[in-house]
């Protein structure tokens, strides 16, 4: 057992601050630096106490000839103009010939009594999670190719022999084929969903973003789906005001949301009902409502419909699992948000917004 | 305007099937399969395609660089190209039909359709 009293406060915060991994820079008001912990010091080749007191641009001498993005990362400095807002963003920094990834948090710094003065810089190595990211959409990439090759070998013979060219077939052959070719069928969407979803998580997509009628939208998914809805006798039905503002979207990624929201709602929709989408607008944003009349969601499902390879109901429904999943990613990166809202036996509606005018 | 010479660069031999067996049910003539970008370079003169269609992912020479020396080639920059591919992602696509392709399409396709795909291209573009 130790003689010695409990520790400060301060001294126990101190030692926390500098046990952390990641760099942490504190600035004032007049970008004096008022702390460099160890872990930013030792990257830099720097001693923390013979910087404290110190204008921060004799440190920025030091970082910027290692940055590769250095005129970028003096314009962020320019804290004081949005003191009052977290940001983020992400560093390149050159150690070693090697580019390391950092991301900069940054935050208000703040006094006992809220009041602020100055910036307080976090600096963490994402450099292993980046390259991690990288080797998995490769991984995916390579797989989809080597998986699509068998695939077109299997679907084209199958094809090929249901289409009669190679000789009479069987009832009972021709069911079998049908089957496997439906299998076929469902492995290559899966495969281009699983690229899809995975290549909007990594942030690959890059939206086109142009103004555009949503309705419009709405007309060009709804022609998509128009068979699977005869199919199913399920009638399509829009309703909206007469006017309505343009939004900024990405045509193509939006129409596969609205399609992907209405081929579920035909899926899950009893015969001779009703799929119903509503746009609404309202101060600074456009929404979306999808509903059908179908069994449902239970509240304790609710939550996981986003996810990733969720059923959902008694039966499958031949979908990849993914479809939500990937419709939700994308309106997120039209800085939308979507949700769900749903009665076991009454039906269900997707609603998304989007935010009105640029980003 | 129907097919009658079409030239495959196509390294699997399942797949070799599936296009020859696609475009013969559908009336064409001459069918000629190789292996590979340098035969197919080495037979498009005799051959004389009407379209020659490319895998991409091909031992000795790949697809996109049989596509940039048949169109640096005088004699043979006018044939159309058309690549049939596994290599699906949109910045594959981009960089196929940068080399001067005519159009894109990705494995798996429908042996039904291959045909009338290959002819609706070559309509667009006016040829042959």
């Amino acid at each position: 057992m130790s003689d010695h009293g409990p520790i400060s406060t301060e001294a126990l915060h101190s030692q926390v601050l500098e046990s952390f991994l990641s760099g942490i820079l504190g600035v004032d008001w007049e970008n004096r630096i008022v702390y460099l912990n160890q872990a930013l010091a030792s990257r830099l080749g720097v001693q923390s106490a013979d910087w404290i007191g110190k204008p921060v641009e004799g440190l920025g001498g030091i970082i910027e000839p290692r940055l590769t993005h250095a005129e970028a990362f003096r314009s962020g400095l320019i804290w004081q103009h949005e003191a009052e807002t977290f940001k983020s963003r992400e560093v390149e920094f050159v150690e070693a010939e090697r580019v390391l990834h950092f991301r900069e948090d940054s935050y208000p710094l703040r006094d006992p009594s809220g009041a602020i003065h100055g910036r307080l810089f976090v600096y963490t190595d994402i450099s292993r999670a980046k390259a991690i990211d990288r080797m998995k959409t490769e991984f995916l990439a390579i797989a989809s190719h080597e998986l699509r090759t068998p695939m077109t070998s299997i679907k084209g013979s199958i094809d090929l022999i249901l289409s009669g060219f190679a000789g009479d077939i069987s009832g009972e052959t021709h069911e079998l084929l049908d089957i496997a070719q439906k299998g076929c069928d469902r492995l290559v969407r899966l495969i281009n969903d699983i690229l899809d979803l995975s290549k909007i998580e990594a942030g690959q997509i890059k939206l086109k973003l142009a103004p555009m009628d949503i309705t419009e939208v709405v007309h060009i998914s709804m022609r998509g789906v128009k068979s699977l809805a005869d199919q199913s006798k399920v009638s399509l039905r829009l309703y909206h005001p007469e006017h309505l503002p343009e939004v900024e979207v990405d045509k193509d990624r939006m129409v596969q949301v609205v399609t992907n929201l209405l081929s579920n709602a035909i899926k899950f929709s009893p015969a001779d009902s009703e799929v119903r989408v509503e746009i609404q607008t309202g101060d600074g944003w456009i929404e979306c409502c999808v509903g059908d009349q179908g069994c449902g969601i239970a509240p304790e499902d609710a939550g996981r419909v986003f996810g990733k390879f969720q059923q959902f109901g008694e039966k499958k429904k031949g979908g990849t699992g993914l479809g939500l999943a990937i419709t939700q990613a994308l309106v997120l990166e039209h800085r939308g948000k979507i949700w769900l809202e749903s009665r076991v036996n009454e039906g269900s509606k997707f609603i998304f917004r989007l935010p009105l005018g640029k980003g | 305007m129907p097919l009658t010479r079409v030239l495959v660069a196509e390294d699997d031999p399942d797949i070799q099937t599936v296009i020859r067996l696609s475009l013969r049910m559908k009336g064409v003539k001459q069918i000629v399969i190789t292996e590979n970008g340098e035969d197919c370079l080495a037979q498009v003169k005799t051959v004389n395609p009407d379209v020659i269609l490319l895998d991409v992912m091909m031992p000795r020479l790949d697809g996109y660089q049989t596509c940039e020396r048949l169109k640096a080639n005088p004699e043979t920059q006018n044939i159309p190209v058309i690549f049939l591919t596994a290599k699906a992602q949109q910045f594959e696509v981009k960089k196929g039909m940068a080399t001067g392709a005519l159009g894109y399409l990705t494995k798996p396709f429908d042996p039904m359709t291959l045909h009338d795909q290959i002819v609706t291209l070559l309509d667009q573009k006016g040829t042959p």
